[in-house]
């Protein structure tokens, strides 16, 4: 069954390619050229599908509309990179000097996007990164502007993300649910370092919740009980488990285990709606961070329209539903195509670069601010921390949240199989909530 | 202590089963083959599409990954092995090559993404401060059943004394009216679907994804190796070692180094003992 | 005895790879110069592997050594590359050391062993040892290029492909390297004929760790970045064997057949089919000429040259202006 999908897959792009090359000799003017967006990603994986999802219905869009730029049509050419860092760069080369794209979306991960970044800078073609989230990313863009400026990155960035989650252990876990101790399990990983280590430290300054253990283990662990064992035996009030690869052997081993401790943190498996039928329905009482919009959202009109598209069109086959960067690469290729139309076009880059700053497109939902797509411009102050993050998203840290989008939700997995928002409350429609075999 | 005592256990168990059906070819063909990892994900990944795609019972699930496994370290051996039979570098490095193209075979039907196994049987066993999940001892029983299984089929049987004839004479053992062919068709089968078990298995402990077959490679790489070439025996006390010592590791060193102890032993032991701890035992 | 015709050959090779910038666009360069890289890997793993029979599995290790340790010097330390470059060769002879040690006790399929045991010890400890140095899982971005632009990148990379090429191949035709075919068939014989098999396999070695580490020191230059990822993988040794393999092992024009070929059946799927279909027909491909033709595509050229002479030369008329 799955092979025949990847065969009419197969077949469809066959099509499309030969669409094209009828379609380019007997054009109706020469003039009008197509634009070339690439994209780079993985082509199999589900973050990697959402991103060059989100990009597919945009140019759809954009294409049924009349084209862009003074009615030139959209091509867009996908480069996959299989999420490995060699063949990243090769892909990045590839949409550079044989399409020669006007544009790149990418649907990478940290180390395949750093791969690449060279690259980057040394074609100068603009892009735009949709999932990682890497600050040494945006930190190479405070320090070199002149050198990355034509990188934006749209989604909050992980100190941005972690500040989210102090806020969460403040408000939930320490006022309302009184813990005091946390036992910390991230793995090896350079993501989880720098996070673990961030959080750690400030859950104890603002929340006053005490670290009582930081178990470092290996993402290729086979057995957790060891280690679930070790760590309810120092009796903490909750585990804060940080997993970004093979996520699915943490959490589904802490649930057959039925480890005698809450446990809450950042599961990247469990950010898509397809977690639910990977851990055969045994996935409730997890909850993880999400990058806005998340699954379990109420969503504004704008993304449900999107939402509604992608499973009229998708929904059968896996991510049957967007994940955060299937909204962000379909809104950040609208954006930068908005962009264009005001500089008059991808070239020069230095008038593209100055009208992506200036995007700001704000999505309501009951007459308050939902969502913003915009940018922090260089020299750009964040309030909160005092710093500058240009190029990253523009994001708001404050409660009110209505300067810009939090970070970050946090999504609790209900036993019925549903996700919800549980913070902050501005977003919320559900409780935290903590596994059932718990007292 | 008990609790150290019981995780050891447990995870020795899953190794020993890992390492197994890769001792049986070491032992009588003599031959690395690096795609024993594949029979791992196979395993993995037929139960898993049996049971939880289509619904069918465990036991279909059981009975179609022990088949594949089988089935493909026979299609192995014959298209592969048997060609190259006296090489036994071709061999490794062939049997590379086909454990890399099976991955991306398995990326191209299941995707990348990873999956999680329902365990074999629910529920938990707690004694005061300890727990352990019914499945890992489930997992441990199975494994020694399988060993001692093998060790009575290989020592005590027809078949048994037919497959060590072969292994130690080839000539004499034909010339006493026994077929060679038919002998190490039968060992890969079986040396596939104790892979296959041993997948499942493996599975329910960690996830489905497409690079699983690695570890579970080293891990059998590493009890044949320090073990000793074809001594069953010899694997079992490994595995206990390995899995003794990842537990220590992880409870009372550092769990991030879990690894590292596993391929010093490796080089450590490769380097010192060439031949084993246990010596080129017979059986 | 200067062999007129393999020198010609090898004019004929420098020379059409020199013009090729003239007649590929960028994009075709740029695969060319990942050809360039492969193949100098390849010729490095042949060395050892082809030649001595000790099958390397850990080759990305020495690579890998080289690279790391040229990106960090440079990046983190600000060395001016013309030192740290050197440094990174130098440190990657040493590190062939290690490889060198077991090879005086163990051979064969135990000595493939401990090297890859070797490459996924160091891919662990990237991660736990030093990441403020290794920059961890992520590795490092944004490391100084030595010349930017596919042209300019293409003629340093075949530069080094050259010089390496031949360097070994002049190695090969010397008393050692042909020694070094004795310690493949017998490794007994060539100590009782009195040769020092250490010394031999210290040679090979040293060798081969000093093509890998010139390799991987200007690969890491030309890609701009280095993850663990990338560097101790199995897909990368993969790469290497297959290319070793497929071409032509225990000869200097196998290894670079075969990368070529490799880079360019990859590159040219790209288009058509994306994703692991790729490799899945890339793994099947390699396992077909290995079974078929353990010697590679160079066998197949070389015996399909051999009929074309001996046809050419049947077709010659008798009193012909032959010799």
């Amino acid at each position: 069954m799955k092979l025949l999908t990847i065969a009419k897959r197969g077949v469809g792009v066959a099509a499309f390619a030969g669409a094209t090359a009828l379609a380019m000799p007997v054009g109706p003017a020469l003039a009008a050229d197509p634009v070339v967006i690439g994209y780079i990603g993985s082509l199999s994986s589900d973050t990697g599908l959402s991103a060059y999802r989100g990009a597919q219905i945009a140019v759809d869009e954009l294409n049924a509309g009349g084209g862009i730029l003074g009615g030139r049509e959209i091509k867009l050419v996908a480069a996959d990179t299989q999420e490995d860092v060699t063949e990243g760069i090769k892909a990045y080369e590839y949409l550079n000097e044989v399409e020669n794209a006007d544009f790149i979306l990418s649907g990478s991960i940290d180390d395949v996007s750093l791969g690449w970044l060279p690259r980057m800078a040394e074609f100068r073609t603009p892009t735009l990164d949709t999932w990682t989230s890497y600050i040494g990313i945006i930190e190479m863009v405070v320090a070199d502007y002149e050198k990355y400026k034509m990188y934006f990155m749209n989604v909050g960035n992980d100190l941005a993300l972690g500040t989210v989650y102090i806020d969460f252990g403040r408000d939930v876990l320490a006022r309302q649910m009184g813990w005091k101790t946390v036992v910390m399990l991230q793995e090896d990983t350079a993501f989880a370092g720098a996070v673990g280590g961030f959080v750690g430290e400030e859950l104890n300054a603002q929340a006053g919740i005490e670290v009582v253990e930081t178990i470092v283990y290996d993402t290729q662990t086979v057995d957790f009980a060891p280690i679930y064992n070790k760590a309810a035996a120092l009796k903490p009030d909750f585990l804060f488990l940080i997993s970004s690869v093979n996520s699915q052997v943490p959490s589904s081993q802490y649930v057959k285990l039925q480890v005698p401790v809450p446990m809450t943190g950042i599961n990247v498996a469990a950010i898509g709606l397809d977690f639910w039928n990977d851990t055969g329905g045994a996935g409730g009482g997890q909850s993880t961070f999400s990058p806005l919009p998340a699954i379990g959202m109420d969503f504004d009109p704008v993304s449900q329209a999107f939402v509604d598209t992608y499973i009229a069109r998708y929904g059968d086959d896996r991510p049957i539903f967007p994940h955060f960067n299937g909204f962000n690469a379909y809104f950040g290729l609208k954006n930068a195509v908005a962009a264009a139309e005001r500089a008059g076009g991808f070239e020069p880059l230095d008038d593209w670069v100055r009208e992506m700053e200036n995007t700001d497109v704000v999505l309501e939902k009951d007459g308050q601010l939902w969502h913003r797509y915009a940018y922090w411009k260089p020299g750009e102050i964040e309030p909160r921390t005092g710093l500058e993050f240009t190029h990253n998203i523009k994001f708001d840290m404050e409660a009110p949240y209505d300067d810009g989008i939090p970070p970050m939700v946090i999504i609790q997995w209900y036993h019925d199989g549903s996700p919800r928002v549980v913070y902050p409350p501005k977003y919320a429609n559900g409780e935290f909530q903590v596994p059932p075999w718990i007292k | 202590m008990l609790n150290l005592l019981i995780q050891g256990l447990a995870l020795s168990g899953l190794y020993a089963l890992i390492a197994v059906g890769f001792t049986m070819i070491f032992s009588v063909g003599r031959v690395l083959n690096l795609a024993y990892g594949t029979y791992i994900m196979l395993g993995g990944y037929v139960y898993f599409t049996i049971v939880q795609e289509q619904g069918l019972p465990k036991v279909a699930g059981f009975a179609g990954a022990l088949i594949a496994g089988g089935l493909f370290a026979v299609i192995v051996y014959e298209f592969l092995v048997r060609r190259l039979e006296g090489n036994p570098k071709a061999v490794s490095i062939s049997t590379l090559i086909l454990a890399v193209a099976m991955q991306a075979l398995i990326v191209l039907i299941y995707r990348p993404t990873s999956k999680s196994m329902w365990p074999v049987i629910n529920g938990v066993f707690r004694y005061e401060e300890i727990f352990v999940t019914y499945n890992v001892i489930v997992a441990t029983v199975t494994s020694w059943v399988a060993l001692g299984g093998l060790l009575i089929l290989v020592r005590y049987t027809q078949f048994g004394r037919a497959v060590r004839a072969v292994s130690m004479d080839r000539k004499g053992a034909v010339i006493s009216g026994i077929d060679p062919e038919r002998m190490n068709r039968a060992t890969w089968m079986i040396s596939g679907a104790l892979g296959a078990l041993a997948g499942v298995f493996f599975a329910t402990y960690t996830q489905l994804f497409p690079s699983m077959w690695v570890w579970p490679l080293i891990i059998a790489v590493a009890v044949v190796v320090v073990g000793g070439i074809g001594s069953i025996i010899g694997s079992l006390i490994v595995a206990h070692i390995i899995g003794f010592m990842e537990v220590v590791t992880t409870t009372y060193i550092a769990a991030e180094l879990r690894g590292v102890f596993t391929m010093l032993l490796i080089i450590i032991v490769l380097v010192m003992a060439p031949k084993g701890l246990f010596g080129r035992g017979d059986i | 005895m200067i062999p007129y015709r393999q020198l010609a050959g090898w004019a004929v090779f420098g020379g059409v790879m020199c013009l090729l910038p003239l007649v590929l666009p960028p994009g075709i360069l740029r695969m060319v110069i990942f050809a360039n890289f492969l193949a100098i890997f390849a010729l490095s793993w042949d060395f050892i592997s082809g030649r001595t029979g000790y099958v390397s599995f850990g080759h990305p290790f020495l690579i890998a050594i080289g690279a790391y340790s040229t990106a960090i010097l440079s990046f983190r330390f600000d060395w001016p590359l013309i030192i740290s470059i050197p440094s990174a060769v130098l440190i990657t002879v040493i590190s062939g050391l290690f490889f060198f040690v077991p090879a005086l006790r163990i051979r064969g399929t135990y000595f493939a062993l401990v090297t890859l045991a070797f490459m996924e010890l160091a891919y662990q400890l990237t991660q736990v040892l030093r990441p403020d140095i290794t920059g961890g899982t992520r590795g490092i971005s944004g490391i100084t290029s030595i010349v930017s632009g596919a042209v300019p990148n293409f003629y340093l990379s075949f530069s080094i492909l050259f010089v390496a090429a031949l360097l070994l191949w002049f190695l090969a035709r010397t008393r050692m390297g042909t020694a070094l075919a004795a310690v493949r068939m017998d490794e007994g014989a060539v100590t009782a004929s009195g040769l020092s098999t250490i010394r031999l396999k210290l040679f090979a070695f040293g060798v081969s760790a000093l093509v890998a580490g010139i390799g991987g020191a200007f690969y890491v230059h030309y890609l701009g970045s280095i993850a663990p990822r990338a560097m101790f993988d199995i897909n990368f040794l993969f790469q290497i064997l297959v290319a070793a393999l497929i071409g032509g092992s225990t000869t200097i024009a196998g290894p670079i057949i075969g990368a070529f070929f490799l880079t360019f059946l990859l590159e040219y799927l790209r288009p058509f089919i994306d994703g692991p279909e790729r490799f899945l027909i890339f793994g099947s491909v390699a396992l077909i000429v290995y079974v078929l033709k353990p010697n590679g595509i160079y066998s197949i050229l070389e015996s399909g040259y051999g009929l074309a002479l001996a046809r050419f030369r049947r077709f010659r008329p008798e009193g012909g202006p032959a010799k």
